[in-house]
């Protein structure tokens, strides 16, 4: 099949492309970063979703004695280089998910990040009738992106790893009420977005940029021009699209900046996005990348799902041959399924401890990137078998500048809600409540 | 043996209890009854005061790309990169929920210039000739250009304002960056405009209008377009617009059946089956290879393209909705005939009649191993498939919050009594009831489509049954897929549900109250012919709801 290639949206002047392909540093550029040492680095946030809960005796901290006297559990081994990175919320529950329309999967995956009920509405069935519409709200990312992302060239970068179902049930990140932002399944085309423009000289872009302008400046007359000729439920959909080809063209506007770390990575491979023996390559490569354009400075927010809720889909990588969904249904006699799920949410494990590696590796001042990070994983339900919402299983890594990491802490049905306002409050947005106000008292106490 | 017994029973028994956790306790099957079979598979009725909403549409990515081929002639898809349109019950069209997001909105950016240069760099001369150098020459060229473009582009001719808007980026990018990149630049600005990107058909009437507002030529050229062909309007269609020809239903009838015989119809039913038939599971569909078959890895693309063969021969050369469900027609090509136990062709696909087990769609072996786990038959899979697609019927809604939790499956029991478990507690048994019962009947068919007649030595049971389906020619026990096929295929609630389909499909929405004249008077007319699918597409192509749209407050 033909693959036409677009230009890149964004584009680094210091770069030059390596006779393979990479794209190279140049040495100077690292003053551009040299210059802000000491201070204060860009803060990033990254949004992790793994579907249908967790196996809990494998996955919580075992030989607690104390918040910071624990020990990773099987699950988590491979995070034991960030241990005191990390920090494990027992006893937070989707409170959110109490009341309102929708299956339990899908009020799960529409309240984890938005901290919102469902809308009403006959949108979307579940597998025995429930009845939804989207969340009712923007996702913690996008209300910190109205602050943090301003002035990087990508407002966020939704990720996903096979993550292809196109409804409520596979969507975690909203830009308002009724807006989801569909995720990025196909590496080769993140690589296009971040990266095929690396490059050009410094006329060359001033050129794009101008021509850019003038296009999208007459395109933007265009809306308004029509947005008075239609329905008034018409003109909302023309208006919030003119809002989107705005940002486009502020973010367009934006030059570059980045660390010396800030190398292109090579073209990945093709790969297919709904092919479950794709999965870990697509995982890995996801997740470098965006270390990357953290890197650069592209962009400060992203969320990261591998699939979605209610899935079927095998690991086979991992010899596990379940259903992911089935899977999680089978009872705790069930040694075989068991064994299965651990094995996965082992992998789930790694993959985020991959990605803090990577981070780590990022030099930024005196530190590294990771410094500068904070990582929320969590799931729609706790258990997949009970569909339990209470004691989700939350883990947070990073955001040490302002959480006191390296703890396991226990609480006793916390509304989520006030995580999300913790999360807020971290990324600098000075917010008491966040999504369903009447469920939060503000940030979960005990965290900073 | 043990071992085998229990894997089978397990991936028996999960998926009844997943969809047992939404399970509903009402209304008990049985006890309600049934609506008349004359009430349209809706339950809609006809309130003539009533105009259903004619929503903007942003072009999907199938429309997109084709629009793109027959605008300028280039068929490099660009919408490969655009993220995939949300979809409501299977449709991707869904004015509701495919709506700009900003991934989209930057790749309509990237492939206006993509489109835009390579059009330069092939047909600066057929596109926009100019002979002058001048300033004004050039001006003269480049209003040519936006005239002749705009109106294919916009699929209407521009207004005033609009023509002005683009001269004027015209001849500012002409001083300053020359023609060609100002031809580039203005053909980027219209590709990434709402006149391209959306049909409009609600744009406000140029005289106050109440009640039902008739579209205008151009709009319900651009509504025959991309209903039958994903695409722009044709030149033909055009030229009817141009002329105001598209007024009556006589005129509109006979463009609509000259619609249905060009090739991108063919694309166009292939997409509407896709969908209806939800084929989106076919994509990296995962079985665990079969004792007899050691590479199944991507061939969920063959039983797609078997599937799609299946269902073009049955509208385009049956035409009609028994062959559908009867013709014991398969197709294979070399892959799909050594899994399905077929003589292998040398090339391509062929068709294979009258193999044991063939019985129209309900038997094929692309949409069997859909409707399947990856190492077992799927019941429910299959139940749920018959009731929701082929008969309209939803699953009854559970009290909020209603999450029984199954009990820990016994590895001793068998398969029939662990089934028997999770179907016997309350609140389980209603919708299995209604489900499971439709779905056993195939159990003649294998996670792969194979048809057998025995799985571990022991005679396969194909008895089901069919409750309180609201079609007393549906209803009842019943054994094997035949039997079933047979009963669907002289149902009126199928037939019904089909026109309901192509009704959304068409409209780009779900139906609502609004509908009832229209979506009934296709029903109808589809059941006059005999269950004709092109008299079910020209039948839509007819009705109010096509044809017409409710005022706008401020039409002027």
């Amino acid at each position: 099949m033909n693959r036409v290639r677009q230009n890149s949206l964004f584009s680094r002047r210091h770069f030059l492309r390596a006779a393979g392909g990479a794209a190279v540093a140049l040495p100077l550029l690292s003053s551009l970063r040299a210059a802000a040492e000491g201070e204060n680095f860009p803060k990033r946030l990254v949004l992790m979703y793994t579907p249908n809960g967790v196996i809990p005796d494998a996955w919580w901290p075992q030989n607690v004695t104390g918040e910071t006297s624990w020990d990773l559990n099987t699950i988590h081994k491979g995070l034991a280089p960030f241990k005191d990175r990390l920090l494990f919320l027992n006893g937070v529950d989707l409170v959110v998910t109490n009341e309102g329309p929708g299956g339990l999967h899908q009020k799960g995956i529409g309240g984890l990040f938005t901290g919102q009920q469902l809308q009403d509405g006959d949108l979307f069935v579940d597998g025995c009738g429930q009845r939804a519409g989207w969340a009712n709200g923007i996702s913690i990312d996008q209300e910190i992106a109205k602050t943090l992302a301003v002035g990087t060239p990508i407002k966020s970068l939704e990720l996903g790893v096979r993550a292809t179902e196109n409804d409520v049930q596979g969507r975690i990140a909203y830009a308002g009420p009724g807006a989801p932002l569909p995720p990025m399944n196909d590496p080769s085309e993140v690589f296009q977005r971040l990266f095929s423009g690396f490059g050009q000289n410094t006329d060359q872009l001033a050129e794009l940029r101008a021509r850019r302008k003038s296009v999208l400046d007459t395109v933007q007359a265009q809306f308004k021009s029509v947005s008075g000729r239609v329905s008034s439920s018409d003109r909302q959909k023309l208006d919030a699209h003119l809002a989107l080809v705005r940002d486009l063209e502020t973010r367009l506007a934006v030059t570059g900046n980045g660390s010396s770390a800030c190398v292109a990575p090579a073209v990945p491979p093709a790969l297919d996005q709904t092919s479950e023996d794709d999965m870990p390559t697509i995982g890995g490569l996801h997740l470098d990348m965006l270390a990357t354009a953290f890197a650069c400075d592209l962009t400060r927010i992203a969320s990261f799902q591998i699939s979605t809720s209610l899935n079927h889909i095998r690991y086979p990588w991992l010899s596990s041959l379940g259903e992911g969904h089935a899977l999680s249904h089978m009872g705790p006699s069930d040694s075989d399924a068991h064994s299965q799920l651990v094995t996965r949410q082992t992998w789930h494990s790694q993959l985020l401890a991959n990605f803090l590696t990577r981070l780590s590796q990022i030099p930024e001042g005196s530190g590294s990137v990771l410094d500068n990070t904070l990582v929320l994983w969590g799931n729609e339900v706790s258990e997949g078998n009970t569909h339990s919402h209470q004691s989700i299983p939350f883990l947070m890594a990073g955001g040490g500048w302002h959480f006191r990491t390296g703890r396991a802490l226990k609480y006793t049905n916390a509304p989520h809600n006030n995580l999300l306002v913790s999360v807020l409050n971290a990324m600098g947005v000075p917010a008491t409540t966040f999504g369903q106000a009447n469920l939060c008292d503000g940030p979960l106490s005990g965290l900073v | 043996m043990r071992t085998v017994l229990r894997l089978l029973a397990k991936a028996w028994v999960v998926p009844l209890a997943a969809a047992c956790s939404s399970a509903s306790p009402t209304p008990t099957p049985g006890t309600t009854t049934p609506p008349p079979t004359e009430e349209p598979a809706d339950g809609l009725v006809c309130k003539a005061d009533q105009h259903p909403v004619a929503p903007l549409s942003l072009l999907t990515r199938t429309q997109y790309d084709a629009t793109i081929s027959d605008l300028l002639g280039d068929n490099s898809q660009p919408s490969q990169a655009f993220p995939a349109e949300n979809e409501v019950s299977g449709y991707n069209n869904n004015t509701e929920v495919h709506i700009a997001n900003p991934l989209l909105v930057e790749q309509f950016m990237g492939a206006a210039e993509g489109i835009a240069g390579r059009a330069i760099a092939a047909n600066l001369n057929t596109l926009a000739p100019c002979s002058g150098t001048s300033a004004a020459e050039q001006t003269s060229c480049g209003a040519a250009f936006v005239t002749s473009f705009g109106k294919r582009a916009f699929r209407r001719p521009l207004a005033a304002d609009e023509a002005v808007a683009f001269n004027t980026l015209f001849s500012g990018l002409n001083a300053t960056r020359g023609y060609s990149a100002a031809i580039e630049l203005t053909l980027q600005a219209i590709l990434q405009s709402p006149q391209f990107l959306y049909r409009m058909d609600s744009e406000r009437a140029p005289t106050p209008e109440t009640g039902a507002v008739a579209l205008d030529s151009y709009q319900l050229a651009s509504r025959l377009s991309y209903f039958l062909t994903n695409s722009m309007p044709d030149p033909q269609l055009f030229a009817a617009a141009d002329a105001n020809a598209l007024a009556s239903t006589a005129e509109i009838e006979t463009q609509a059946r000259r619609l249905l015989e060009t090739p991108r119809a063919k694309a166009t039913v292939r997409d509407f089956n896709q969908q209806w038939l939800q084929l989106d599971g076919l994509s990296g569909l995962a079985r665990n290879p079969p004792e007899s078959t050691s590479d199944v890895k991507g061939i969920g693309t063959d039983y797609r393209e078997s599937l799609l063969q299946f269902l073009d021969q049955a509208f385009w050369q049956h035409g009609d909705l028994r062959s559908l469900l009867l013709s014991p027609v398969k197709f294979v090509n070399r892959r799909l005939a050594f899994v399905l136990g077929e003589v292998a062709p040398e090339s391509g696909f062929v068709s294979v009649t009258d193999s044991p087990g063939s019985v129209g769609l309900l038997s094929q072996p692309g949409l069997m191993a859909m409707l399947a786990h990856s190492d077992q038959s799927g019941p429910v899979q299959r139940g749920v498939f018959v009731r929701q697609r082929l008969l309209c019927l939803d699953v009854p809604s559970p009290p909020p919050n209603f999450n029984p939790i199954p009990p820990d499956p016994d590895p001793n029991l068998t398969t029939r009594e662990r089934f028997a478990v999770h179907t016997e507690s309350p609140g389980c048994n209603v919708c299995h009831k209604l489900i499971d019962g439709t779905g056993f009947g195939f159990e003649a068919y294998d996670q792969l489509g194979r048809y057998r007649t025995q799985e571990n030595g022991l005679p396969i049971d194909t008895s089901g049954e069919m409750l309180s389906t609201g079609d007393a020619t549906v209803d009842g026990p019943y054994d094997g897929v035949l039997e079933l096929s047979n009963r669907l295929a002289v149902s009126p609630r199928v037939e019904r549900c089909l026109a309901t389909n192509w009704y959304r499909y068409a409209m780009g929405r779900v139906e609502n109250e609004a509908d009832g004249c229209s979506l009934r008077e296709v029903q109808q007319k589809f059941s006059a012919s005999g269950g004709q699918f092109k008299e079910l597409l020209v039948a839509v192509t007819l009705t109010d709801a096509f044809r017409y749209r409710p005022a706008i407050s401020g039409d002027q």
